[in-house]
Parts: C-alpha cells; structure tokens; sequence
C-alpha cells in the first residue's frame, strides 16, 4: 500500500527524522494561507500522486506543469495549487493514464549543499532488510547508479531485530561524509529501521536527503510503502490506506483479495495464478491489441467471489472485449468460473464479446452451461486462438491501428502462430 | 527416485482441520499420500480425515516420526507454524499459505539458516511426485509418472506445463512450485541442483516471471555445469508493462535484473531454451529428449 508525500513525512515526524513543516491544501485558498502560516516564501508546492517522479512529470491539462513547482509569493502557491487540484499528472512512474491531484503539500522551499539517497527495503534473495546508500542522490539517481554502480552503497539490515548503534555507525561511515554528518545519518539509519519493522513497511525511500550547511540531516522527500499482507496487524496505517487507495475498482479488488493492475488499454483479462494472469497479458499484447488489466483472482470455491471479479471488469468502460483464461485445478474449478459470470450477467448484463478459454477440471461442465446461456461467447482451446480472436474483435472495433511501443514486432511473431 | 519426497516420506499436515488443509489433505489421502498425522493446537487426540490429530509439531514427530509437513495455517500465524516445524526438526516444510506478512518470512528466512530444514514456499502450490505423494495444493488427474522435473514460480502455470508433458507421454518425476512470494525458502538453483543428480529426472522445465533474480541465478547456476540436462524455460510477464512505482530502489537494488528481457536474456545464454508462449513447454521439451518409451508410467 502506497502512502502520500505528506502522510510518509508525517509518519517520519513521530519517528524522530527531521522534516520541513508542511501543510496540505485541497483548495486554493487553504494553500494560499498555508503559505503565509509556513513563514515567508518562497515556498515548493508539490502534487501529492502515489507515485515519484513527480519533478520531471507533466499535467495532462498543461503540459508546462510539472508536479513540483517553486513558488515565489502566497499569490503564486494558489494559482499553482489551482492548476494542480483536480488535474491529472503524468510522471515516468505513473502509468500513461497519469494520477488525478486532489492534495498538495506545501513546504518552505530551501536549497542545501548536499543530497544524498536512502532507501531501505526487503531483499528476496538474502531474505533481509537491506539499506541502499548514494551520494548520487536527486532526480537522476537510476541513470547515476546505472553508469556508476560502485556509486550504490548496499547493506544488509539483518533479520529483524534492532539496530545496534555501533552497526548503524559502521554502515553510515561508508558513505564518507563529515564526521558529524556521519553521526547524523547512523541515527537516521537506526530510527528508519525501526519505523520500518514498527510499521510492516516494504519500502522507506528518502530522495533527497539533504546534508544542510551545519551537517544536519533533513528528509526533503519521502516515499513509504505499508506491506499489504500485514494490514491486519497495522490498522492505523490500513485506516491511511482508505484515504489513498487511488480507483475504486483498487479498493474492490484489495478488499475482495484480487490481484488487480489497471493498464491502459481496452481488453479485458481475467485469470487465476499470477503466472497466468501474467502470460494472459502477454498474449494480448504479443498480438498488438492493448490490455485493460491484469487480474489474478485467487483460487476460490464461492461464485460470489467470482462474481464480484466479472462485476469489477464489467465496470470499466472502456473494456470492449474480455479475455478469459482460466486451468481449473485444486479448488478453482472452470464450474465457478461459468457460475460467476453468470451471476455477474444478472446484475451487469454483459454487452462485450468475451474470449474463453477453460481447461482442467470441469472445463466441459462450464462450456455446456455458458453455451446454454446465449452470452456472446466464443471458446477456444488455448491461449494464443483466444489472442487471435481477440483481434479479430479489435480489428473490427478499429482499435488495433496503433500499437503501443512495448508491443512493436510482437503482432508479426503472433501472426504466425495463429 | 523423484527429489525432494519419495514413498516413505512421514508426512504431517498443520492445519489439517481447516477447511483448506482438509479439503487437500483429504484428497491427498485418497491418491496415496503418506500423511501420518495432523496438527492444530486444541485439538490434540482427536482424529481427523482418519490419522491422530497433536497439539504441537512436537507431539506428532515424537508419536508418528514425521520427518515433512505441509502447512495450511492461516498468514497471521504461519510463520510460527513454520518455525515450530523447524524448531521440531522436520526435513522438509512445505507452506502453501499466500499472503504472509513479508517481514515474517525474514525472520523465518534467520532460523532457516542455523538449520537443516528445507522449506518450500510459502505461496506455493507444493509438490508433486506422481503416483507417490502430494504435498499441498496441486491437482490430481493432470500427472503421469514420467522423465521431467518441473521447477516452477507461478502455480497455474506449472500445471499447463504438467498437462503438456503428459499428454504429449513424457511425464515428471516431481513437480516442485517454490512459491511466489519475495521472500521464500528453496530457491530455484536448489531445485535445479536436485533435479541434475536425480537419475529419473531427463530434462527439466522451469517457469520462470517478472520480478527478482531467481532466473539470472539459475542461468549463472547452469552456465557452471560442464554437463548437464536439456532445460526448457518459460517467462511469464514478458510484455506486463510497468505499472505505477514508487520511488527508485526497486529498480536500482538490482541493477538491470529482475525484468523479462534479462531473464531471456541470462537464460539462452546459458543454453536454456526459452519458449515465448506457454503452450510450446511441452513440444520444446520433447523435441530435446531422445525418443523413448516413458517407463515410469
């Protein structure tokens, strides 16, 4: 679960890190008295999206906005929250669609000599909490690490348990700053780690962390990430996660259990299994049509779950066709499947073509009642006749003129298979 | 011999009693499976799916000589579970359980390493042996006996490939899924490893997605051998296009790895042969394994 700029600095705050004071402003007219409450300007006026880089983004509205913008006078922070609430900003982190902007975060805008990037997060493959260190810090940090990686600094955190000083020391001292500045950092280390394991997070990102001329450290940004398996033992930050969920088909899907990525095309896929969920998308891509999502519905005996899955695509308008690709095994039978879209037929008559593709158990059962039903259905025997067909359909919709760049020659390879 | 499990592995099931640990126990049982007890705290000496339920993994080893578990406890406690399962000295664990929080699986990944327990998953579909045993959640009917080992990240994906060497007569000798959490116990190199000195396993299949380096360190794993057996990958999430991130180090923690492309990449050039589509697994393993008469089936 992603959280806000201004709830991570927030969430810093009550762990000890220095931040700026900050306000957040959902009209223009709090923004402009945030401004004069913060001190004399010139101030930062930043979109809050759940998503970095908001610096090099753009409006969708303006394409000369970015989603930081530095403001000179109180006058200046409201015409720029203006513009920003209610627009949708598009970043290299967002997806194409961009993020509406319902908040901005106000902040004293300050300069610092130094900057420097820190982030902690769990390691698959040690199984530990890791700490990456850069003087690189800033905007360009990926590029920087990429041509320099001596540049990153890694260090495992251990398993758990809570820093020693003398540990939190030891890693601090390699990113060789001033003594004083190194002292700084270690207790920086030690208090994120435990905000860390205090708060199940899955990713603490400071990007800037600013060195400032008397070798103090301030968090200048801040991105935190609240694990969503451990929301049942975290309920305050859960209770945050409400406020920021972004679409509501998100809130349906964390809250029914579903895996679920809205993407920015107009077919529909449902599967079961992340893998196949995954080369479902794939297929639809490999075939120079664009997926709407991704949607992994985990393997359930209740239709009512199914159901609620069918409902949830059916929601999106601009879904105009639904790939189905579904290996009935264990308890998720191809029965629940046909079920569950029936029911969902009942409540939102389904007016899309959709492509099915069921196999494993009960797979005959369910292609007998959903050929019953008269849905504008057509089976296929695997996945890439379901993309083909899939094609056919956009074809006809006039949708597969252009292809998105991550798709390019893909259309040629699937040519032919099919 | 399959890897892993084989006939007179002691099987015990925690969370036995539940409505998933009975439902697969139960058909585990009916196929074959050596389960020999159950647990689930507070219902030590009842029966259950007709083998003794303990209160502890303790009890059970010490009354059924169990030496594996599969694990079906629900993710606030499953970490426990599992520790109890190592504490009690179990060969091998097996946790099917998704969704556990991923700071529970670091502090399990610590008490692995002052152990000999080899834990499978979490988030795995289990493991399979046909004909022998089945640990967890994979379906029955869709197995023969046979000539490959399938090592696997993404549950579903692995029984399109389980139903391809089958219908096609190859077969598996065992069927492994390790999970596809950030954070679990076997890696794919160990299943790979086991795999290349089990004399029934002929080739193997590995699937393979997005997302951590378990298939660069298998292409640098494979790279290292001088002689080994053909293997036949498949990468799902080649096309997922990058959705919303958050900040930088999940990109950077691992320098150009973790993406489809890199995956490929590493893989063929360790030799592996990469399908681009699920439904060539079973062809492209066919077409590299001498034609013969599969005799386990």
């Amino acid at each position: 679960m992603y959280l806000f700029e201004y709830q991570a600095k927030e969430l810093m705050r009550q762990a000890g890190i220095s931040v700026l004071p900050g306000a957040v402003a959902t009209t223009e007219s709090r923004a402009v008295a945030a401004a004069g409450e913060l001190g004399a300007g010139p101030w930062a006026v930043k979109a809050q999206v759940l998503a970095g880089g908001r610096a090099q983004g753009f409006f969708s509205n303006d394409r000369h906005l970015p989603g930081v913008v530095f403001a000179e006078t109180s006058l200046e922070v409201g015409s720029v929250a203006q513009s920003m609430l209610g627009s949708v900003l598009i970043t290299p982190q967002t997806t194409s669609e961009g993020e509406m902007v319902n908040a901005v975060y106000i902040e004293p805008a300050i300069a610092v000599p130094q900057e420097v990037f820190l982030a902690m997060l769990v390691d698959g493959e040690s199984g530990q909490i890791v700490c990456l260190l850069s003087k690189k810090g800033g905007q360009n940090v990926e590029q920087s690490v990429g041509i320099d990686p001596d540049s990153l600094i890694r260090s495992n955190l251990g398993s758990g348990e809570m820093l020693t000083t003398e540990a939190s020391l030891e890693i601090a001292k390699k990113l060789e700053l001033s003594p004083s500045a190194t002292e700084g950092l270690s207790v920086v280390l030690k208090k994120l780690h435990r905000l860390f394991i205090e708060k199940d997070l899955s990713l603490i990102e400071i990007n800037p962390l600013g060195i400032r001329q008397n070798d103090a450290l301030i968090a200048l940004d801040a991105r935190l990430t609240v694990d969503d398996n451990a929301l049942f033992r975290q309920s305050k930050m859960a209770a945050l996660g409400s406020r920021s969920a972004s679409s509501s088909a998100e809130q349906i899907a964390l809250r029914e259990g579903f895996n679920y990525v809205p993407l920015d095309g107009n077919v529909g896929t449902f599967s079961s299994g992340a893998g196949l969920a995954m080369a479902t998308v794939d297929a639809v891509a490999n075939c120079g049509a664009r997926p709407a999502n991704f949607l992994d519905v985990p393997p359930v005996l209740e239709v009512s779950r199914v159901k609620q899955a069918f409902l949830l695509l059916f929601s999106n308008q601009k879904i105009n066709c639904l790939i189905v690709n579904v290996f009935g095994a264990g308890i998720m039978r191809c029965d629940t499947i046909a079920d569950g879209l029936l029911l969902a037929h009942l409540e939102a008559p389904v007016g899309i073509p959709i492509v099915m593709r069921l196999a494993g158990t009960n797979s005959e059962l369910a292609i007998s009642r959903l050929e019953k039903s008269g849905l504008p259905i057509q089976f296929v025997e695997n996945l890439e006749a379901g993309a083909g067909k899939i094609v056919d359909i956009e074809g006809q919709n006039g949708n597969t003129s252009t292809h998105p760049s991550w798709a390019k020659n893909a259309w040629l390879r699937i040519r032919n298979l099919i | 011999m399959a890897i892993l499990v084989n006939a007179s592995t002691r099987i015990i099931c925690q969370g036995i009693t539940g409505r998933q640990g009975s439902f697969h126990c139960e058909r585990a049982i009916a196929s074959g499976t050596n389960i020999v007890g159950g647990v689930r705290k507070g219902k030590g000496g009842s029966r259950h799916l007709g083998v003794p339920v303990f209160d502890s993994v303790d009890e059970a080893v010490e009354v059924t000589q169990a030496n594996a578990s599969v694990i079906f406890v629900p993710p606030a406690n499953a970490a426990d579970a599992i520790i109890e399962a190592v504490d009690a000295g179990l060969e091998l664990v097996v946790c099917v359980t998704e969704r556990i929080p991923v700071l529970d699986m670091v502090r399990v990944r610590h008490r692995l390493n002052t152990s000999s327990t080899l834990l499978v998953g979490p988030n795995s579909p289990g493991i399979a042996v046909p004909g022998v045993s089945t640990l967890g959640i994979m379906p029955q009917g869709i197995f023969l006996p046979g000539r490959i080992g399938i090592v696997s990240r993404a549950s579903t994906l692995t029984y399109e490939a389980v139903d391809q060497t089958t219908r096609n007569g190859l077969g598996q000798s065992t069927c492994v899924g390790v999970g596809a959490d950030p954070v679990v116990g076997a890696s794919v190199v160990q299943c790979l490893e086991k795999f290349m000195r089990d004399e029934q396993t002929e080739g193997i299949i590995l699937i393979g997605e997005v997302g951590g380096t378990s298939e660069e360190r298998a292409a640098e794993y494979l790279s290292s051998l001088t002689h080994r057996k053909p293997v036949v990958a498949y990468i799902a999430g080649q096309t997922v296009p990058e959705g919303r991130r958050m900040g930088h180090a999940g990109t950077i923690i691992h320098y150009g790895t973790g993406t489809a492309e890199s995956k490929i990449g590493a893989l063929g050039e360790a030799g592996v042969a990469v399908v681009s589509s699920p439904i060539d697994i079973g062809q492209a393993m066919a077409d590299r394994l001498p034609s013969r008469q599969n005799t386990y089936a």
